[in-house]
């Protein structure tokens, strides 16, 4: 009776070792390698950075109050981020003679005007989005850096605060950019 | 007997008096609250705050001004007064003056929108605080402001804007009053508003 009781244990034990073997090499292979250089963040160098004039699309239509609030919050954010020893307005005389200068362009593509009565009444109606390409524009001309960035105000808070997001969003590109 | 009869007249007297005391108060208290609330009736358009009414803009100057951003040297959210001098547009907010000079506008744009009466983090806990959705119904009060906006460039030429919330029906005549003193503003096509004003 007894070697009929471990035959089938005798059986199924190679069949667990084959298991477990090829899990772990299949966990070995699944290991993430050294990171390819087409992977890496492609990171710029430059001491000043220029904020060209926000225009929106030919056909996109985005209140002044926006585009400005839009620029100012950039602004600002830029400088928060202490990557350039300048950051420049668009027209600033001086930004002519920075040696090492890059361009940031961002252009709004699509708008969704929102509200803030429905946002804090329905909660989930109202949103204000602003949709932006952003462009880093070196001296000779090249675009080595375009993303598309998205600003959003959901639940509380003015519509202008869509614009404080954006550039929130636009300042974590620059970080992992420069 | 007598001693009844005084205690009658002593009820009757003490009843007089009474009646005596209680008019000498309706004469002597009542009066000067009468005076009083004359005086309050009087003086509350006074103390009021700014009446809906447009002021004279001889003033140029609008007070209870919000400085939403773009100003140099004011922090954002900074209430104050603005006032339209011949220099230029200025901001004072407590000891802080900030001034725009008027050639170095280069456009003014105005708006309407409409502002939750109970705004900002405060306000956001109050009405997350009121039980049964009670926030939500508070979040329906909401009142109309104009939005000037004002695009100017430093001495560097450089571009800068700044945004200023006004009362209602004040910006239009501001800007007028900036373009009367040689700033510039051009005419301007309206972008879509925002969702409160489709109703």
């Amino acid at each position: 009776m007894k070697p009929r009781m471990h035959a089938p244990i005798l059986s199924v034990c190679p069949l667990a070792v084959c298991g477990v073997a090829l899990m772990m090499a299949t966990s070995l292979f699944a290991q993430p390698g050294p990171p390819s250089p087409s992977q890496e963040p492609q990171k710029i160098t430059a001491s000043s950075i220029l904020l060209e004039r926000i225009v929106p699309l030919e056909d996109l239509l985005i209140p002044e109050d926006t585009r400005v609030s839009m620029y100012e919050n950039v602004i600002q954010q830029l400088i928060k981020t202490k990557k350039f020893q300048h950051v420049y307005r668009s027209g600033d005389r001086h930004a002519v003679d920075a040696p090492d200068l890059v361009t940031l362009r961002l252009t709004p593509e699509a708008y969704k005007p929102g509200s803030q009565k429905e946002r804090e009444v329905i909660t989930v109606a109202g949103a204000t989005s602003i949709k932006v390409r952003l462009q880093f524009v070196t001296r000779d001309g090249k675009i080595p850096i375009e993303k598309e960035v998205d600003g959003k105000v959901r639940f509380y808070g003015e519509n202008l605060r869509a614009t404080y997001d954006l550039a929130k969003k636009v300042a974590a590109v620059v970080n992992e950019s420069f | 007997m007598r001693t009844g009869s005084m205690g009658i007249m002593q009820d009757v007297s003490n009843i007089r008096g009474q009646i005596d005391r209680r008019s000498w108060w309706r004469r002597n208290a009542l009066f000067p609250l009468g005076v009083a609330l004359l005086v309050a009736a009087v003086a509350e358009p006074t103390f009021s705050g700014p009446s809906p009414a447009p002021q004279n803009l001889s003033s140029h100057s609008i007070s209870g001004v919000r400085s939403v951003i773009g100003l140099e040297n004011v922090k954002p959210g900074a209430k104050g007064t603005i006032t339209s001098i011949r220099a230029g547009l200025e901001f004072s907010s407590g000891k802080k003056n900030t001034e725009i000079p008027t050639s170095s506008i280069q456009d003014i744009f105005t708006g309407e929108e409409s502002r939750q009466d109970v705004g900002g983090m405060k306000g956001t806990l109050v009405e997350a605080a009121i039980p049964y959705g009670g926030g939500r119904v508070v979040s329906l009060f909401s009142h109309r402001v104009d939005v000037l906006t004002v695009e100017y460039l430093d001495p560097q030429g450089g571009f800068h804007g700044a945004i200023f919330v006004l009362p209602a029906g004040r910006a239009a005549a501001f800007r007028d009053d900036l373009v009367a003193q040689g700033a510039k503003a051009f005419i301007h096509v309206e972008g879509p508003k925002p969702g409160e004003h489709k109703q």
